[in-house]
């Protein structure tokens, strides 16, 4: 039977890892060759400028499959996609032609007053082709 | 509890340090009591008053501690000290116990939290703070003769350990924290491995202290964003600075 990898466990207080774990990155960059180093400053010039541009939300895998492969399908960033969809739905909701009381229930959670319910061949398409 | 802020190098933060941690813990309505056992007296200007003698009049002119305390913030009282510590020290010395007097005097002090600023030597007022000693903070710059410091102050409290007193633990603080630098990587480097997870997080370099003691306010009240607060930015979160480490003295005070 193969052993499984044995990892140390780190004894430090985790900020303190944290930290000297960033400072000795930065340390072997600083040995790696000029041109290297100015790949990685532009690299993370890049990622600090689309950083206003980034956000997380929870999405039915479905959904994000749905987007997935229609992206791919069409050659385009999933990124631009996502952002027509939201679009769109945010002028049309603007324009009072979504109407967003008819998927909404209230919520138990002390943050929210409301959830979203949605039809569940949306969320799972596969089981509502099985149920059919 | 007491805790001592003890390093016998000097210009390494104690003061600042434990200043900013009184204050913190009042703040969070901990009634703590701060005393100055420095003759430099810089616990009182730091909150804006005058030295005084007060250590003085507790050991030497035997007042109770509650006629000495000023009370400087809310939850916070200090007793403050001025050049007349060096007389506590002469009189400390030609006492019998000498070494428990501090220790004696606080023992029943109402307090939650109590917080030593030791002065950077190694007398018997300094032995009598260690002793009182529940957990000892040792803030240390990252050069070779702060480092050393650590170690002079950690073989102190071993030699009083063999004496029966038990230490909870002690933490090493380090302080002017500059992270660019090849010099800091390597100190901090040696004392994680050595110290561990008695290593603090860090309290960054920042003018902003220097100009928090020219005003005489806390840096809560003057700069509670500043990065020796808040700690250095490293993508969305913050690591180090006085907030964290009130964290862990909150650990520590709370079991």
């Amino acid at each position: 039977m193969a052993e499984s990898k044995k990892e140390r466990r780190s004894t430090l207080d985790p900020a303190v890892a944290d930290l000297l774990k960033g400072m000795q990155h930065k340390q072997a960059e600083l040995q790696l060759p000029r041109h290297e180093r100015e790949k990685l400053a532009r690299e993370r010039a890049k990622i600090q400028s689309r950083r206003d541009q980034r956000v997380t939300y929870d999405l039915p895998p479905s959904i994000r499959e749905g987007i997935r492969l229609l992206a791919e399908e069409l050659r385009l960033p999933a990124s631009q996609l996502a952002t027509l969809a939201l679009a769109r739905f945010l002028r049309e909701y603007q324009n009072g032609q979504i109407d967003l009381g008819v998927y909404k229930q209230p919520s138990r959670s002390p943050r929210y007053d409301w959830n979203l319910v949605f039809p569940e061949e949306w969320i799972n398409p596969s089981k509502r082709k099985k149920a059919g | 509890m007491i805790f001592a802020f003890a390093n016998q190098k000097g210009g390494v933060g104690k003061t600042t340090t434990a200043v900013t941690l009184a204050d913190g813990l009042a703040r969070l309505k901990r009634r703590t009591l701060l005393v100055d056992l420095d003759p430099q007296g810089h616990v009182a200007l730091s909150f804006g008053l005058e030295k005084s003698p007060g250590l003085y009049r507790l050991i030497c002119l035997d007042e109770p501690l509650s006629a000495v305390v000023q009370t400087v913030r809310p939850n916070l009282d200090v007793v403050p000290g001025d050049k007349q510590t060096e007389k506590v020290k002469r009189q400390i010395t030609l006492a019998d116990f000498r070494e428990t007097i501090l220790s004696d005097l606080l023992a029943t002090a109402e307090y939650e939290a109590v917080l030593l600023d030791m002065a950077p030597s190694l007398d018997v007022l300094h032995i009598n703070g260690l002793i009182a000693a529940d957990w000892v903070i040792i803030p240390t710059r990252l050069d070779a003769l702060a480092v050393d410091g650590v170690n002079e102050i950690l073989t102190t409290m071993a030699e009083i350990s063999r004496n029966g007193h038990h230490y909870r633990g002690y933490s090493i603080l380090p302080t002017f924290f500059d992270r660019t630098t090849r010099e800091t990587l390597l100190q901090f480097e040696e004392i994680t491995r050595v110290f561990g997870s008695s290593v603090w997080p860090p309290v960054p370099q920042d003018t902003r202290v220097r100009e928090t003691v020219a005003y005489g306010q806390t840096l809560w009240e003057y700069s509670p964003d500043s990065s020796s607060v808040a700690g250095f930015t490293e993508g969305h979160q913050y690591l180090g600075g006085y907030r964290q480490v009130l964290g862990k003295l909150l650990e520590v005070l709370d079991g």
